[in-house]
């Protein structure tokens, strides 16, 4: 161990990987920093509906992550915390961090009295947008730390008086700024996951055109007993329940003019979500239109049980373009490769399986990490830079709880 | 489904400018975006599959890779780089060969290692026939400005026929001639293998004059008024050079016919015929603006075209370039010959003269081997969509 060696490993990113790669390596005695960008722990799974294939909700796991969080004193957690710069080497790096101000201490206790008091509103980004929360929120039923937030720009000057007036537990500081911090550590394990990726960018499926186009992402909070419509699939902008639902697989990935890479979940999300509608609609019609479907390994027993359905159609051929109709559903256009007709289905609601965008894209370059060509961190073990998780590559669940694994078994021995 | 790849068509793809053509996975995004493709069996993801398996019977007789006007939306949102506009570029070009006749020369004029023998030989011809007609002597420049070129290739007291034009005609005559013929050919060749893959058949065949009024004369109108081009939206730019270029083709026809008339028919009755215009003629008025028309059209193209070829990073095809710095030449030259004929100077004016020569006659010999040859083959490839929908065809179906 070198002289200066702190001993300590520094985690980025709080979802499922960053917390998997943090406990595993504080159980063996490091000291660990975790830092989290949003108010809550738990990233995307804490947004999705279910897991595939098992088809349990996402506390199921996240919970038990917690709980060892809780049980274990060498881990400090930083949320609403970023990372500014990156210096040193292996064995020894400063990282300076960003905590943005929360405007609520650590007195609050969930109460709730300050929502009541709450006359603003602000979008709801837990649901991308699909409602609005309070101003001061608790970022989901299940957010950890239990800890709420205050949106202080979405409130006016009354308001923040009303909440402050209300919080019995003087729990509310408005004076909060922002905080700048070092943190000495051996290594750091890069786990800033993933974005959904901005379907915007693809023009010719027009999500902006109608609103009964969403994505898979919307479609985990539209179907979660937490969501917008408390579990109930229903088309955003009208709430009608539809009678008939679409996929656009590969919308964004395996492009060279958006994600080249295959996002690696988006097929079985898809299939995951028709177990969702088949829940709720039983008869209704389903379309997938396809390249290839990719459900490896024992995902293709879940692909068999799908593809049984007879009211599930697939359909061979990309979607190319997604016109809106007047009675608020859209129609999807695709050649279907195996025909070689044209279709154009009419469905009430399309989800475009949008893919996995590297979250630190742009960063990852900034602070001078080894990045591929797509934006993924590449690990440096012998550096004391570790990626992990979605950071490193598209993949479920599994491959980021084994990848986080393998980078703490790294991290920890950076330093020697 | 049997396959039976052709090795050598598919080994000709990868050379014409088709070698981004493997990396197509079939997604069928090149179908939906493409404007000019119909909903029943679109194209280019089909071509591009048979193109991959070596399928080139198909190809050569699908009518869909002519209707294909390159506008490139296809290659924009294609997620792979395939290029499928480009692909079905390079199977037009092999097409052209295929039913180029004879084949000796429709593969010397496609065959880029081929081109000082494509270039050579026009420019013996004219060079040859210049020998022989013994007129090689350069006049004055006061001649010059007076008679123009018309005792390029001599001069004889014959009132007939001026040895000038009897000359000019020895040479493009026969090239137009033989330029017809294998057209004519390679579209009756086409016409039959289109119907054998569309499995088109009619109890009634529509007469000729019926085929003109019906099938072709609207395609023609259709393909004048650009309306296809315009569907594009990538490279919309193109029918700013294109209908120029049409049209000053279309010009340069009428003026051709009109002298090759009023000099070769009426010149026999009538004396004085020979010998440049009046730049106030309204023929020459009309000559003149078409030649400009002809250059700023395909300048624009060209522009166009090497502009893409920066943005994508390709290097353009030997056919596609072939064909524009052709017309250019046969521009430039014809142009420059004007000028160094009203400013009088006799070496470069008939230096010039013979250039432009020898580029009309490259654009006419190799009219049916070249891209120019889409001119004919995309035409009828209109008129047999045309036929393919009408009532000869469909109603016998249904019966």
């Amino acid at each position: 161990m070198t002289d200066q060696s702190s001993g300590s490993v520094l985690v980025v990113g709080g979802g499922i990987s960053g917390l998997t790669a943090a406990l595993e390596a504080a159980e063996v005695g490091k000291d660990v920093f975790l830092v989290e960008k949003n108010p809550y722990m738990g990233g995307r799974v804490a947004q999705l509906n279910q897991y595939f294939p098992k088809l349990c909700p996402p506390t199921c796991g996240l919970e038990i992550q917690f709980k060892r969080i809780r049980a274990n004193r060498n881990i400090r957690m930083y949320n609403m915390t970023t990372v500014k710069s990156v210096s040193g080497s292996a064995g020894n790096y400063e990282v300076t961090c960003v905590t943005a101000p929360r405007y609520v201490n650590n007195n609050c206790t969930c109460c709730g009295d300050c929502v009541d008091a709450c006359a603003d509103e602000r979008d709801n980004d837990f649901n991308f947008g699909m409602n609005k929360s309070k101003a001061i929120y608790r970022p989901h039923d299940m957010a950890f730390p239990a800890k709420y937030v205050l949106d202080k720009d979405a409130c006016s000057a009354e308001t923040l008086e009303a909440i402050k007036g209300a919080c019995k537990y003087d729990a509310i500081d408005t004076d909060m700024t922002e905080e700048e911090f070092t943190l000495n550590v051996d290594s750091v394990v890069w786990a800033t996951g993933w974005t959904p990726y901005d379907a915007e960018k693809l023009e010719n499926l027009k999500v902006n055109s109608s609103k009964a186009i969403i994505t898979n992402m919307q479609m985990e909070r539209l179907a979660s007993p937490n969501g917008p419509t408390t579990g109930k699939i229903l088309r955003p902008g009208d709430d009608k329940e539809p009678e008939s639902f679409g996929f656009v697989q590969c919308a964004g990935s395996r492009d060279e003019n958006h994600l080249e890479y295959c996002s690696y979940i988006c097929c079985m999300a898809t299939m995951k979500q028709i177990t969702y509608i088949r829940e709720r609609y039983p008869e209704a019609p389903i379309y997938v239109f396809y390249i290839d479907l990719r459900t490896p390994g024992k995902y293709e027993k879940f692909r068999e049980k799908i593809m049984a359905d007879e009211n599930v159609h697939f359909i061979k051929g990309k979607v190319a373009d997604i016109v809106a109709e007047e009675d608020g559903g859209v129609t999807m256009i695709a050649e279907n490769a195996v025909t070689g007709d044209k279709v154009s289905q009419k469905v009430d609601l399309c989800v475009l399986a949008t893919g996995m965008e590297p979250a630190a894209k742009a960063q990852a370059a900034e602070l001078g990490l080894d990045v591929d060509s797509s934006g993924f961190i590449v690990s440096n073990p012998d550096a004391g830079m570790i990626s992990c998780g979605c950071a490193k590559k598209a993949a479920d669940v599994v491959t980021c709880a084994q990848s986080s694994t393998a980078a703490a078994m790294k991290a920890i021995q950076a330093g020697r | 489904m049997r396959v039976s790849p052709d090795l050598d068509f598919i080994k000709y793809m990868k050379n014409a400018g088709g070698d981004t053509l493997k990396k197509c996975y079939q997604c069928a995004t090149c179908s939906v975006v493409c404007p000019l493709s119909d909903d029943k069996k679109p194209f280019p993801r089909k071509e591009m599959i048979w193109a991959q398996w070596g399928l080139k019977d198909k190809l050569v007789a699908d009518a869909d890779v002519l209707l294909c006007h390159q506008c490139g939306d296809c290659t924009a949102y294609c997620p792979r780089g395939a290029k499928p506009g480009d692909v079905l570029g390079a199977i037009r070009a092999y097409m052209y060969t295929h039913y180029g006749f004879p084949s000796g020369l429709a593969k010397m004029v496609s065959d880029p290692k081929m081109l000082p023998m494509t270039v050579g030989l026009p420019a013996i011809i004219v060079l040859v026939m210049w020998f022989i007609s013994g007129g090689m002597h350069l006049p004055s420049s006061d001649q010059l400005v007076d008679q123009g070129f018309s005792q390029f290739f001599g001069h004889w007291d014959w009132p007939w026929l001026a040895k000038n034009v009897f000359f000019i005609d020895l040479i493009m005559l026969p090239a137009v001639g033989l330029a017809l013929f294998s057209v004519f050919r390679g579209v009756s060749t086409l016409w039959k293998e289109m119907e054998k893959q569309y499995n088109v058949s009619a109890e009634f065949r529509p007469s000729t004059k019926q085929f003109v009024v019906d099938f072709l004369v609207p395609s023609i109108k259709e393909i004048i008024d650009h309306k296809r081009f315009r569907e594009c939206t990538e490279n919309a730019d193109r029918v700013r050079g294109h209908k120029p270029l049409m049209l000053a083709f279309i010009g340069l026809l009428f003026v051709t016919a009109y002298s090759a008339i009023s000099q070769d028919v009426v010149g026999l009755f009538v004396e004085g015929m020979h010998g440049p215009m009046s730049l106030l003629n309204p023929v020459k008025i009309l000559a003149n603006v078409s030649a400009i028309a002809l250059i700023v059209g395909i300048g624009i193209l060209w522009g166009n075209r090497a502009a893409a070829e920066e943005k994508s990073g390709v290097k353009g095809s030997y056919y596609d370039w072939f064909l524009i710095y052709e017309i250019m030449a046969v521009g430039v030259t014809g142009l420059g010959a004007e000028l160094c004929r009203l400013i009088g100077v006799p070496p470069l004016a008939y230096f010039m003269y013979y250039l432009h020569l020898v580029s009309v006659l490259m654009l006419f010999l190799y009219m049916p081997y070249t891209k120019f040859a889409h001119l004919v083959y995309r035409t009828f490839a209109y008129a047999f969509e045309r036929y393919r929908n009408s009532a000869f065809v469909t109603q016998k179906q249904e019966g």
